[in-house]
């Protein structure tokens, strides 16, 4: 079953007969009106995604809950039987239905919509909406603990591909659809439309474009509209008064940061290093593996801790209020990393995003005890502690650095609160990209086969630049006004065998040797070079240029003026295709 | 599953939009009529699911089982989040589980959404008053005395009034609490029980001429009620007025013959009275009789307050003892009734010791605080 996620999609993949850049159009005019007309088709489409998606999220959210209360009753004290049963049936149930009915299902459900983007031109099956609904509503409503979001994200761009492939897209378009979807999707789960968008363009896409920017927010906005229609506009949890009273207080959060960056690195491993051993395990296993995973979070909740079942918004909420020991806290954030893994690594279908968070809100509010312990002056508010760590956690493990902030500030609806959280994020960030290199969707990606790209990788990956490979400028270069004569004696001498010309008022030009010697040939020596030069304006590039865009120009022109940008006529030096070769190749080496 | 798919700038296309938007359109439409079905009966459900939750809270609450309380009121709130009624009964229970902290969040929150909910406020001005945090228990219980209660209107600001001269009596701030008195005396009619309130926390208050005035008013409708016979008492005895207090506390000891507190109110009160010689109606040899009672009872207390310290007394005690052995000759009924300055002088002597063995010596016998009090009595005339 290794890689099955979307291996099984791609086989499934349509195929095109061309695209829109493919086919000849009438003429430009056509062309630009047409596009014109898909792009703002595709921000309409973008509204009704959005209302899609949260129409279904929606119903979600009601399967969930109807499968809570019919599975594990709804008195406040659940009973041991059904603590023990329940989720392990409940288990087999959506093993079952995953092997055999909705193989695409498993997971989180992030991945998919990356592979969707990158591999299968946005195409992702209506069945895996299908399925990701009924499996992931059955494992959370019976205690599974994971969450509601990433089936959220992948059913919002499950629906959103069946709507652009109905619609009959570009494949520009289709690739764009299913983020679209995504956003809209998260958006309607989490209550948070500015989080969901920034985590599909960190996480999903990966970069900033007026197009895309517009139709994910047009779809996020439009689906938490529809969703607050029928949910009504409550945060997930009540936000308690945020305080953080001294200055050096932000010590006390940068230890809290530190210890979110060990916990995400635990959980991140545990899950890294045990999903591919459960894959490996023969294939009837599978049948059960949702079923021990669930008997096993039974037990742990049977031992006095139910509050790890599901995806646990409620505990995070009384966490906030200073409902529990900070031991008792810390027992949980612990208790809820094992089962958390012990659900994921088993294929079960739901999101980690909850999870994440209880943890975080956990651990924070632990760790905010424990300094108050130590140092009774802090002016301890485990509220702050909480909201704070689930930032930590959200930057430690999801590595999703600039959604963490914005969650927190989100939920809270506290500008107050964004020095910890900028703090504890970035110690949390760089301790885990420290101690585990990949990111877990990375890693998840990595073990299911597949090379998506990716996003942190990108982030963080050096473009090489003009300014790495280029060389100093040639000893001479003339102008239009100057003889022909003088070019001859320069381009004598340059190893290139060409000229640069500083044209007037800006711009540069070139002769190479050989024009310059069939010129003086005609007896033209005694010319001015503006007269005879007929190659006109040549491209220049500036320094911080990245190094492929020399690419675009030098097959025409052997050699390219390096300008500067705040004086055109200032040659900083050239370029040349071996030296671009030549950088590439030590790129390449390091 | 293969199928091909036609660019859009294909006419075709361009002139199939609208149609596509339009049965999007349509489609959306019947699926939020759809949503919308569905969510009446998830809606209708989790109603019915909060308001079981809630009734077995409010049982709980009621029978004092309050962590189940809190449980029931918990799940109630997660079948209708936000509900202002659970969420004030769950600050309920918490306040009971004494998780101030916590019922404060949620009570915080509901003043943002009924900042004149006299239930919040009340609620909020008593966790502020647990916490000793005195203004904010003032601005609060005043904000629920002039909020709105959804029923007994009156009856639930007076009470509220009432819990916060309370709370201010038990904080010390008394004038404060006399002035929230006053406007309470204001708002109340002639009932019995309601003026023997009023009239006890004048009392507490030491409001005595209010609080005298207060249990008379409602002896008139209850001549009998033994509070309100031993509350006159009190305030009449703490006013000077022993005779009157007499009355009174014998009539609160006849209503209720194991009223200690009136008793023994009562004996001092007889003694005052017993004791005092500069009453009018008295004749000198009576007089002169009562000062010598009352020079032995200051003689032995000096004795008394000699033994009860191993230390040597202050230069001041001795003193008082210097003068009390000096004098002690001259104090015979025919000087007595002879020289009303001697009287004086006596007496003087006698309330000097009084005063100073009452905060250097151990408690006083009844003579001895009936002798302080006669003291104070005559004290500036």
């Amino acid at each position: 079953m290794k890689g099955v996620d979307v291996r099984i999609a791609q086989e499934s993949e349509p195929t095109r007969s061309a695209s829109a850049h493919d086919r000849p159009l009438s003429g430009s005019a056509m062309v630009l009106r047409s596009m014109f007309r898909e792009e703002r088709f595709f921000l309409v489409l973008s509204v009704f995604i959005g209302v899609f998606s949260g129409l279904a999220v929606v119903c979600f959210r009601f399967a969930i809950e109807w499968c809570r209360i019919y599975i594990l009753g709804t008195n406040p004290e659940l009973s041991p039987v059904r603590l023990l049963l329940a989720p392990a049936i409940a288990g087999l149930v959506v093993a079952v239905a995953v092997i055999h009915v909705f193989p695409l299902a498993r997971g989180s459900g992030v991945n998919q919509t990356k592979a969707a983007l990158y591999i299968y031109n946005g195409y992702i099956p209506l069945r895996t909406a299908v399925g990701k609904f009924v499996t992931a509503a059955l494992a959370i409503g019976s205690g599974q603990s994971l969450g509601p979001e990433d089936p959220s994200l992948q059913i919002g761009a499950s629906l959103a591909s069946a709507l652009g492939r109905r619609m009959r897209l570009s494949r520009e378009r289709m690739r764009l659809i299913a983020p679209v979807g995504a956003a809209a999707g998260l958006a309607a789960a989490f209550n948070a439309p500015i989080s969901a968008v920034l985590f599909v363009i960190e996480e999903v896409i990966g970069r900033w474009t007026a197009g895309i920017l517009g139709s994910v927010v047009l779809s996020a906005v439009s689906s938490v509209v529809i969703m607050r229609w029928f949910l009504g506009s409550d945060a997930l949890f009540r936000i308690p008064i945020v305080e953080m009273q001294r200055p050096f207080e932000l010590i006390a959060y940068s230890v809290l940061g530190i210890v979110g960056g060990l916990a995400s690195v635990a959980f991140a491993s545990g899950i890294g290093a045990l999903r591919p051993r459960c894959r490996e395990l023969p294939p009837w296993t599978q049948y059960f593996q949702p079923a021990i995973a669930g008997l096993l979070i039974g037990f742990i909740a049977l031992l006095g801790a139910p509050q790890v079942m599901g995806a646990g918004y409620e505990y995070i909420d009384q966490a906030m209020h200073g409902q529990f020991t900070w031991q008792f806290l810390a027992l949980l954030a612990g208790l809820k990393i094992i089962t958390t893994i012990l659900s994921f690594i088993s294929g079960t279908p739901g999101g980690m995003f909850a999870p994440t968070l209880f943890i975080g809100a956990m651990l924070g509010a632990a760790v905010g005890g424990a300094e108050h312990v130590l140092l009774p002056s802090l002016s301890f508010s485990p509220g702050t502690y909480a909201l704070v760590g689930m930032g930590v956690l959200f930057a430690g493990f999801l590595r999703a650095p600039m959604t963490s902030v914005f969650m927190v500030l989100e939920v809270s609806g506290n500008y107050s609160i964004i020095l910890p959280v900028i703090v504890a994020n970035t110690f949390a960030y760089v301790i885990s990209r420290r101690l585990q290199p990949s990111a877990i969707f990375d890693v998840l990606t990595r073990q299911d086969g597949l090379d998506l790209p990716s996003m942190e990788e990108q982030r963080e990956e050096s473009v090489p630049r003009v300014e790495d490979a280029m060389e100093p400028p040639p000893p001479g270069v003339v102008t239009t006004d100057d003889l022909l004569e003088r070019a001859w004696l320069i381009v004598d001498q340059a190893p290139e065998r060409m000229c640069l010309v500083r044209l007037n008022p800006t711009g540069w030009g070139m002769l190479t040797r050989d024009e310059i010697a069939k010129l003086v040939q005609d007896g033209k020596a005694g010319a001015s070079i503006g007269s005879v030069l007929n190659s006109g304006a040549m491209p220049y590039l500036h320094p911080d240029h990245p190094l492929d865009m020399v690419l675009r120009y030098i097959d025409r022109w052997p050699v390219l003026p390096v300008v500067s940008r705040a004086n055109i006529g200032k040659l900083e030096g050239i370029i040349t295709q071996h030296n671009v070769m030549e950088k590439y190749r030590d790129v390449r080496s390091d | 599953m293969a199928f091909e798919v036609t660019p859009i700038e294909n006419s075709a296309d361009l002139t199939r939009q609208p149609v596509s938007l339009a049965l999007l359109f349509a489609l959306a439409i019947a699926f939020f009529v759809f949503v919308t079905a569905l969510s009446r009966i998830y809606h209708s459900q989790q109603h019915v699911l909060a308001v079981s939750s809630c009734d077995r809270g409010v049982a709980d609450l009621n029978a004092g089982r309050y962590s189940a309380a809190v449980n029931e009121f918990r799940t109630a709130l997660r079948y209708s989040p936000g509900n202002f009624d659970y969420e004030l009964s769950l600050a309920e229970a918490l306040l009971e589980l004494k998780r101030a902290d916590e019922a404060f969040e949620y009570l915080d929150s509901l003043r943002e959404r009924q900042p004149d909910n006299g239930q919040v406020n009340l609620l909020l001005g008593r966790i502020a008053a647990a916490s000793h945090k005195t203004d904010e228990a003032l601005r609060f219980y005043h904000n629920a005395m002039y909020a709105t209660w959804p029923s007994d209107q009156e009856l639930r600001r007076r009470d509220t009034r009432i819990e916060l001269i309370e709370y201010l009596l038990n904080a010390d701030s008394k004038a404060q609490a006399q002035s929230e008195l006053i406007s309470l005396a204001a708002s109340l009619n002639d009932q019995p029980n309601q003026q023997t309130r009023l009239g006890q926390l004048f009392l507490q208050a030491q409001d005595y001429e209010r609080a005298l005035a207060a249990f008379r008013l409602s002896m008139k409708s209850a001549h009998h009620n033994h509070a309100d016979v031993a509350g006159a008492g009190v305030a009449a005895f703490e006013l000077g007025r022993y005779p009157l207090a007499k009355q009174y506390l014998q009539a609160a000891v006849a209503a209720d013959v194991h009223d200690e507190k009136s008793s023994a109110m009562l004996r001092i009160t007889e003694l005052v009275l017993q004791m005092d010689p500069f009453q009018r109606q008295i004749s000198s040899t009576q007089r002169g009789k009562i000062v010598i009672q009352a020079f032995t009872v200051a003689g032995a207390r000096l004795t008394s307050c000699s033994a009860e310290h191993d230390a040597p007394a202050p230069s001041s005690f001795q003193a008082l003892v210097d003068k009390w052995t000096k004098i002690k000759p001259e104090i015979t009924e025919h000087r007595l009734q002879k020289d009303p300055d001697l009287v004086e002088a006596a007496m003087e002597l006698v309330f000097n010791i009084e005063h100073q063995t009452s905060s250097w010596c151990a408690a006083p016998t009844e003579s001895d605080t009936a002798l302080l009090l006669i003291a104070r009595l005559h004290e500036g005339s």
